[in-house]
C-alpha cells in the first residue's frame, strides 16, 4: 500500500491577536497545527521576539548587558536603543521598582517612566507588573490609561487582580489584557473563563501560562503549554485558544548558571555566555511548546533566537 | 475524544406551542425556545416537524432558515418521516458550524434515509431497529453491520453514522435496560459514534424523578462510550452530569467554571 502522509492540521486554530498600531504592529497566533509544525499547514504569524528593560535603567542590568546601552541616561534612551537591535519584535517594560517588599516606587513615577518610554518608541509594548498583586492592579489599570490608544499589553492579570487589571485594561482601555496563572491549566482555562464572563473580548486576551529558567521545573512548563494547545486544538476548547506569552528573562538572569562571576566558577566558563545560553536554550524551549512569543533581555539572545525563527517558519 | 454532544429535542411537534407555531409559522415561540436550549449548552438543536405529509419541504426550509438565521449557523438535526422535507431543509442550510443530522434511519422501511444523508454530505442517525423492537444484541448488532454497511457503500464515512440503540422505558422493560448500555459499548468498541433519546428511559414517570433517572443513565452510557444524546437541555441535573462526565473522560479540561461554559 502507498504511503499517504497525514496533515495533523486541527479544524481549531489559536486566536489571532495584533498588538501594537500601525507599521510596527505585530500579530501573534492564528496557528492551526502544534509548534512548527509548518509541514501540516502553513503558520502565518511566526514567533514574535520582545526585549526586556526594567524602570531601574541602566543599574538594573547585568554588566554583560550594560555595554549595549552605552550612553543611555534614561529609561526611555535605552528603549530607544532597545527598538534598533538586531531582531526586536516589541519591547517590554518592567516595573520591578514598584515592589512594595523592595523599592516600592510610587505610581506617578512609574508610570512617567511608561509614557516616556512610549513617547520615544513605536513598537508595540508589553507593560509587566512587579509581581506584588495589589501593587500590579493599580500599576496596570493605570499603565492602561496612559498608553491609550497603543493596543498595548498589560501583563499580567492573575486570580487575585484580575477584575481590576481586566476591567481596566480589557474594558475601559481596549488594551490586550495578560492572563496569568503558574503552571496550573485549570487555573489558567478558569482564568480565561472569569475575564471573558467580566466582558473582555477573548480575542484580546494573551496567556502567561507560567514560566521557569530550563533546569528551575521547567518541565512543568512544557507539559502546561502541551497540554493547553492540545486543547485549544485538538479538543476546540475556546477557552485555551488565545496565544501565549512568556517572560524568559526574568527567570533565568537570576539563576546562579547565568549570574554567577567567573572568578567563582572558573570551570563553568564566561559568565556571558552562560547567561546568553540560559536565556536561548530557554526561549527556545518555549517556543517548541507554543509559546507565540517570548521575553529576553540580552541583545544577542534575541538576535539568536529571531534567526532561529526565522530559519524554521 | 471531543466533547459530548447534546442535541436539544424541544423544538417538537409534541409540544403543543412549538406545533402551533409551526402551523402557523410564528418564529417567536421557536427562538425562545431554540435561545433556551443554546444557552443551556446543546450544540445541535432537532427540528422535529412530525409527519409533516402536506407542507413539509416548505416548513423545513423556513424552520431551517428561522433558526440558522438567527443564531449564526446554529448546526441542525432535521427530524422528519416526510424524506423530501429533510431534503428541502438540507438545500437552504450552512454547514460553517457543521453538518446537518438526517434524523433518522432504521434497518427497515427507513433505510434509505442513509443515502439521502450519504447523498448530501451529512450526518445520519441510525436507530439499530427494525419491524419492532430489537429482542436482544445480537440483533441489534445484526442492524448496526446492515446500516454500517449501507452508510459506507453509498460513500460515507463511519464517524458520519450515528448509532441509536433505541433507548427503552424503564416502566416495562426495566429489564432491559442493561442490554442497551452494553450494546453502547459494543458501538464504542467498533469505534462507532452514537446518540439516542435517552430520556425515553423516563417515560411516564413522575416529572421530578426524570431528571434523576436520566442523569444516572447518561453518566452509565457515557462510561460505555455514548457520543451524544438527544435530550432536554434545560434539564439542568442532566446537564451538570454530562459536563461533569466530560471532564472525568478527560474530553474537556476542567476549571472551576466549567458548569458555566
Amino acid at each position: 500500500m502507498p504511503f499517504t502522509a497525514k496533515s495533523g492540521k486541527f479544524s481549531a486554530s489559536i486566536n489571532t491577536l495584533t498588538v501594537g498600531t500601525g507599521d510596527k504592529a505585530i500579530t501573534l497566533g492564528g496557528e492551526n497545527v502544534l509548534p512548527f509544525y509548518t509541514f501540516d499547514a502553513p503558520i502565518e504569524n511566526a514567533p514574535k521576539v520582545g526585549i526586556e528593560i526594567t524602570d531601574g535603567g541602566m543599574a538594573e542590568e547585568p554588566e554583560c548587558v550594560q555595554k549595549y546601552y552605552e550612553g543611555c541616561e534614561t529609561v526611555a534612551d535605552m528603549a530607544k536603543k532597545a527598538a534598533t537591535f538586531e531582531g526586536v519584535d516589541f519591547l517590554s517594560l518592567r516595573l520591578e521598582g514598584g515592589d512594595p517588599n523592595g523599592e516600592n516606587k510610587p505610581t506617578e513615577e512609574l508610570i512617567q517612566i511608561v509614557k516616556d518610554v512610549a513617547a520615544v518608541v513605536d513598537l508595540p509594548l508589553v507593560i509587566c507588573g512587579c509581581k506584588n498583586v495589589e501593587k500590579d492592579a493599580e500599576l496596570l489599570s493605570k499603565a492602561a490609561e496612559a498608553l491609550d490608544g497603543k493596543n498595548a499589553v498589560m501583563l499580567a492579570a492573575k486570580e487575585e487582580n484580575y477584575k481590576t487589571v481586566g476591567a481596566a485594561a480589557g474594558l475601559a482601555y481596549k488594551q490586550v489584557v495578560g492572563a496569568e496563572s503558574a503552571d496550573d491549566i485549570n487555573l489558567a482555562k478558569q482564568l480565561n473563563v472569569l475575564m471573558t464572563q467580566l466582558g473582555v473580548d477573548a480575542k484580546a486576551i494573551v496567556m502567561n501560562v507560567g514560566t521557569a529558567a530550563a533546569g528551575y521545573g521547567f518541565e512543568y512548563v512544557v507539559s502546561t503549554m502541551d497540554r493547553i494547545k492540545a486543547a485549544a486544538l485538538s479538543q476546540g476548547d475556546a477557552t485555551l485558544q488565545m496565544p501565549i506569552i512568556t517572560p524568559v528573562a526574568s527567570e533565568t538572569w537570576g539563576v546562579k548558571e547565568a549570574v554567577a562571576s567567573e572568578e567563582d566558577m572558573p570551570e563553568w566558563g564566561p559568565a556571558e555566555e552562560r547567561g546568553i545560553d540560559m536565556e536561548v536554550e530557554t526561549a527556545v524551549a518555549d517556543l517548541a511548546s507554543g509559546a507565540n512569543a517570548v521575553i529576553l533581555k540580552h541583545p544577542e539572545s534575541v538576535a539568536t533566537v529571531s534567526k532561529l525563527i526565522k530559519a524554521l517558519v | 475524544m471531543g466533547k459530548f454532544v447534546v442535541i436539544g429535542e424541544r423544538l417538537s411537534t409534541t409540544a403543543p406551542t412549538i406545533n402551533k407555531a409551526y402551523t402557523e409559522r410564528d418564529p417567536e415561540p421557536i427562538i425562545k425556545r431554540a435561545k433556551q436550549q443554546l444557552d443551556a449548552g446543546a450544540t445541535y438543536l432537532d427540528v422535529n416537524i412530525g409527519p409533516a405529509e402536506s407542507d413539509g419541504e416548505d416548513l423545513m426550509k423556513w424552520a431551517v432558515q428561522l433558526l440558522q438565521g438567527e443564531f449564526d449557523n446554529v448546526p441542525l438535526a432535521l427530524d422528519t418521516s416526510n424524506k423530501k422535507a429533510i431534503e428541502a431543509g438540507i438545500s437552504v442550510y450552512n454547514r460553517a458550524k457543521g453538518k446537518p443530522i438526517v434524523n433518522s434511519a432504521d434497518a427497515a422501511g427507513r433505510i434509505e434515509y442513509l443515502d439521502l444523508a450519504a447523498a448530501n454530505d451529512a450526518i445520519c442517525i441510525a436507530l439499530c431497529n427494525g419491524e419492532g423492537i430489537a429482542k436482544d444484541n445480537d440483533e441489534r448488532m445484526m442492524y448496526c453491520q446492515t446500516l454500517l454497511e449501507r452508510g459506507l457503500e453509498h460513500g460515507m464515512e463511519a464517524e458520519d453514522i450515528w448509532f441509536d440503540p433505541l433507548f427503552l422505558v424503564v416502566k416495562g422493560m426495566q429489564d432491559k435496560q442493561m442490554q442497551v448500555l452494553e450494546c453502547i459499548k459494543m458501538f464504542a468498541d467498533m469505534g462507532l459514534n452514537s446518540t439516542g433519546g435517552l430520556s425515553n428511559n423516563s417515560n411516564g414517570m413522575p416529572k421530578n424523578i426524570r431528571p434523576i433517572m436520566d442523569s444516572a443513565l447518561v453518566a452509565m452510557a457515557m462510561m460505555q462510550g455514548l457520543t451524544s444524546a438527544i435530550v432536554n437541555p434545560n434539564d439542568l441535573r442532566l446537564m451538570e452530569t454530562i459536563k461533569s462526565c466530560d471532564v472525568f473522560k478527560g474530553n474537556t479540561l476542567y476549571a472551576d467554571s466549567y458548569l458555566e461554559i
